[in-house]
């Protein structure tokens, strides 16, 4: 079997921001070499068919925290595995971001870049505990784009504790006007473990991160930003290739701390400890994924997209049909307005995005589920 | 295993709850050396998980011993371990009945307590030898002559028998075994007569059928026996007959005097009543012995299958568990908001509580209970009488000349310095003052009568937060009062909810209408769309409150491909959609259906 994508994950940052609960590590330089040769060990050990691949995707953690050396080792260890043509992305911080690092990314190929601006606020950036400022942000991706990089994202989060509605729009439209490829938007989740929820923050009301939401749509679709996922905004041709492949419930591997990887449908998740990965240890495998699981993976990924699935491509997976096993909850979902079945394709209407979990839950909870 | 009637004992252990009953047992089985100290687990006898979590007695349980004592005579003594808590004293004169002796444990550092009262009045009233026990004398606290001093001037038993003992340490343990045997009489009746054995429990195993406890008063019955349940007017052949110890041991006969199990491939579980009498369908008794007291259900409540194809699976579970717990009373029924189901009456919420844990637990049911309610009698102006206890019965009111609801005797033990505490608990219940007695140095009775319905809603936990768990309560019913009740609708988008309809006292319909309808706002998640909740008498609506619509219930976030967490979060989301119930469009929670039992906060 192919396996189209490779997820490369860098744990290391130069500090921890309040709201992260990704695998990571504070950056020290003592651990990287060894950090890279797991790496390496990792991708030898699935003696895949063909080590080839259409996207690889470098996230972390903080990859451009690396220094210049060791981002270079990153990327001459990668490059032989991209195909000719492929997409390759790394996530980037600005504060760690400049000139140097910018051309070294170009010259090896990668071609896409991620920025975790998150806000365009000064004092909001503060309180998330990053360490960049929104100057920082602007000369990022000017450095990008100078070394000829046209395929630029942006992080944005919002539903902040008692951030308005306009402080929102503003954060956007100071990235809108950085004119990037994409824009990710995220609503602030309080995670186990952080710092946020040690201080018992709380996530804002539903209402206001709806109206929050709405906005943030309509702004990105004024501006000429579709909406192909749920918190995804693209200029057209400008999708995430890697992100993708996800959300159509294809195979992709995942190499690094903590790294999940879906290998002909079964998936794994590595070791979120740094000791117990560089021994190569901890990954733990998901069981055989029954019929219902898969539906559910399948439903869960999809129809986080805008264009949801073709039935066509639900039929060669599962050799049924789906309107005729899901007909009840279909018709039920349609009659609320949350689904759409148009032009051989089942999607979330614009309202059902943003209440997918219900969608999801009807469609889990469907009689044929049960048998 | 031979024992002549001369060396056997039955005897039952009676005590308040938390008194150290269950504790004691354990104690018995060990010196007796029936249970190896390897393999005892605290608690032996309450072999539901559910009463050694809680640690409560609630089923009754038997077991034989044999006892030798220290002259060498070797004695079969069959022990009964009984529940403490008022809710089960039914259980409790059931085992009585099969006992010539009792075991009155009292905490040495409580002394006697209203409860334990009920429970020596119940043995005195069956002719049995009580022997009282003063319990935890280890402890620093206990205060032995106190609780003597109570013995002679509450109960009114003689103390030089009293036997001091700590179950905990074991200490005294062998001297009242010893005076046990010595005091308690021997089982009467006469081993050749016709057989007459009375079934005091019984329980269902998928391979035997049913398997009854009996005790034999007079006659023998072996295996191989033709029997017949004379109650039940059925005939089987016994296939197995045993005693526990608490290991079952079959024996090829049980006669007069003896205490053990009977099983005859029972398949029928509606056969077997607890108190019928079993005899020889070749040789029959000419009489059945004196059955139990049928005792009344004092709370009701709808119960459901959240699932209603799981209705038969329902039926079948309770008629396994009304086998071994004759109290718990049930009949179909059906909602228009929750579908088929029964009705079933419990002796008090404890009881109700149980037999829900019990059915989900043993019987893997997932159920939704309506709010308990009582039974009403209601006059109506054509000169007839109907009782009710679904408030959805209730007549119209056009129909109606007078309403009536059960009343209880309340005598309430507390600690002097928390009277006034408790005075004031039971006049916000509607209580009627009746009587202030001091008991002793430190403890007064306070006696009220109050409306039952009153004191299934939170009462008991009210009376023990306010009294730091001193105060005990003990009731019991005393008839009908005339009340001004109204029957109090919740509609949901403007609909009617059968299930969630409740009998209210009209003073109080306001405030406990504007309650139930936040506290179901609260309760019921966001919907997709806005729904209001509504309280409602006689059509008109008294309180209103809104669920909100659904706007966002989407992780917008799942990263790095790992949608593991994202599949964990759903799980938990479907499993709790699994106990939902769709009425109209409307996803309601069981616990919805209960709301009106926590609606005290921020009350009183």
């Amino acid at each position: 079997m192919k396996i189209p994508s490779l997820y490369v994950h860098i744990p290391f940052c130069s500090s921890i921001c309040y709201y992260c609960d990704f695998p990571k590590v504070i950056y020290q330089k003592k651990w990287v070499s060894s950090y890279f040769d797991a790496l390496k060990k990792e991708l030898a050990s699935f003696s895949l068919e063909s080590p080839l691949f259409e996207t690889i995707y470098v996230g972390g953690g903080t990859p451009s925290s690396l220094s210049l050396d060791e981002l270079e080792e990153l990327l001459s260890f990668l490059k032989p595995f991209l195909l000719k043509g492929g997409e390759w992305s790394i996530e980037c911080n600005p504060e760690s971001f400049d000139k140097k690092k910018a051309g070294l990314m170009f010259s090896y190929g990668v071609n896409r870049l991620s920025f975790g601006v998150q806000s365009a606020n000064d004092s909001v950036l503060k309180k998330l505990g990053r360490r960049h400022c929104y100057l920082d942000a602007v000369n990022a991706v000017k450095s990008a784009k100078e070394a000829g990089f046209t395929n630029i994202s942006l992080d944005l989060i919002y539903g902040l504790p008692l951030e308005s509605e306009k402080e929102v729009e503003n954060d956007l439209l100071a990235l809108l006007q950085l004119n990037p490829a994409q824009i990710s938007a995220y609503s602030l989740i309080i995670e186990e473990g952080t710092r946020f929820a040690y201080q018992k923050m709380k996530e804002a009301d539903q209402d206001l991160l709806a109206k929050q939401y709405e906005r943030i749509c309509v702004l990105c679709e004024q501006n000429g930003y579709n909406r192909y996922e749920i918190s995804s905004f693209a200029r057209k041709g400008y999708e995430c290739r890697h992100n993708l492949t996800y959300w159509h419930d294809e195979s992709y591997l995942g190499i690094g701390l903590g790294a999940a990887g879906n290998l002909e449908e079964r998936r794994y998740v590595n070791s979120r400890s740094l000791s117990e990965y560089l021994r190569q240890e901890g990954r733990k495998w998901e069981t055989m994924p029954t019929l219902k699981d898969k539906l559910e993976c399948y439903f869960l990924t999809n129809l986080r997209l805008s264009d949801g699935f073709s039935l066509e491509d639900f039929l060669r997976r599962f050799s049924f049909s789906f309107l005729d096993y899901f007909k009840e909850e279909t018709d039920k979902l349609r009659q609320n307005g949350l689904l759409m079945v148009e032009k051989g394709r089942v999607h979330a209407s614009s309202k059902g995005l943003y209440l997918l979990d219900t969608i999801l839950m009807t469609l889990f909870c469907a009689k044929v589920m049960e048998e | 295993m031979a024992f002549d009637r001369k060396h056997i004992r039955n005897f039952s252990v009676i005590a308040h709850i938390d008194h150290g009953k269950s504790t004691l047992c354990d104690r018995i089985l060990e010196k007796t050396g029936a249970v190896d100290k390897r393999q005892l687990r605290a608690q032996m006898l309450d072999e539901m998980d559910l009463e050694r979590e809680r640690g409560i007695t609630i089923k009754l349980n038997a077991v034989s011993v044999s006892y030798k004592n220290h002259d060498g005579e070797e004695f079969l003594i069959n022990l009964i371990d009984t529940p403490g808590h008022v809710d089960f004293s039914y259980e409790v004169s059931r085992s009585l009945a099969a006992c010539e002796g009792a075991l009155l444990v009292v905490d040495a550092t409580q002394g006697v307590e209203a409860q334990t009262l009920a429970n020596v009045y119940l043995a005195i009233d069956n002719d049995l030898m009580v022997i009282p026990v003063i319990n935890k004398i280890d402890l620093p606290s206990a205060d032995i002559n106190r609780a003597k001093k109570e013995i002679v001037e509450r109960i009114g038993l003689t103390v030089e028998d009293c036997c001091l003992v700590s179950a905990k340490t074991g200490q005294g343990i062998e001297e009242m075994l010893e005076k046990a045997v010595e005091l308690i009489p021997p089982p009467e009746g006469n081993p050749e007569a016709p057989l007459q054995a009375l079934i005091f429990d019984s329980h269902y195993d998928s391979y035997r059928g049913v398997v009854v406890l009996i005790r034999v008063k007079n006659g023998r019955v072996r295996i191989g026996d033709e029997i017949y349940l004379m109650a039940a007017g059925k005939k089987y052949v016994v296939n197995e007959l045993g005693i526990r110890t608490p290991k079952e041991i079959p024996t090829e006969s049980l006669e007069a005097g003896e205490v053990g199990y009977l099983a005859a491939t029972i398949k029928d579980i509606k056969d077997v009543t607890p108190g019928d009498t079993i005899t020889l369908a070749s040789h029959p008794a000419s009489t059945p012995l004196p059955g139990y007291r049928k005792i009344n259900p004092m709370v009701y409540c709808g119960l459901y299958p959240v699932d209603s194809r799981k209705y038969p699976d329902l039926k079948d579970a309770l008629e396994k568990l009304s086998l071994n717990d004759s109290s718990l009373l049930f009949e179909p029924e059906s909602s228009e908001a929750l579908g088929f189901g029964f009705r079933a009456g419990f002796l008090g919420l404890l009881h109700m509580d149980v037999v829900q844990e019990r059915l989900e637990r043993e019987y893997g049911l997932d159920l939704i209970l309506t709010a308990p309610s009582v039974r009403y009698q209601c006059d109506l102006t054509d000169g007839t009488t109907v009782y009710f206890d679904n408030p959805c019965a209730m007549p119209a009111s056009t129909k109606v000349k007078r309403v009536l609801e059960p009343y209880v005797k309340a005598s309430i033990m507390t600690p002097g310095e928390y009277v006034g505490a408790v005075m004031e608990l039971c006049q916000n219940r509607r209580g009627i003052y009746q009587d202030l007695i001091y008991f002793d140095d430190t403890r007064q009775v306070v006696k009220y009568l109050l409306p039952l319905s009153e004191i299934i809603y939170n009462f008991f936990d009210r009376l023990k937060s306010l009294s730091k768990g001193y105060a005990s309560l003990d009731y019991e019913v005393d008839g009908y009062r005339e009340s001004d009740l109204v029957k109090m609708d919740i509609l949901l988008n403007g609909k009617p909810i059968d299930a969630l309809s409740s009998i209210v006292y009209r003073p109080d319909a306001f405030y406990k209408g504007n309650l139930i309808v936040r506290k179901l706002k609260d309760i019921i998640p966001r919907q997709l769309f806005e729904v209001p909740v509504q309280a409602a008498i006689g059509g008109k609506v008294i309180a209103r409150a809104d669920i909100k619509s659904v706007r966002k219930d989407v992780l917008a976030k799942c990263y790095g491909g790992d949608i593991s967490r994202k599949k964990k979060l759903l799980e938990k989301q479907k499993e709790g959609k699994k106990r939902m119930k769709e009425i109209g469009s409307v996803e309601v929670p069981q616990e919805a259906f209960m709301a009106v039992l926590s609606l005290e906060d921020g009350q009183e």
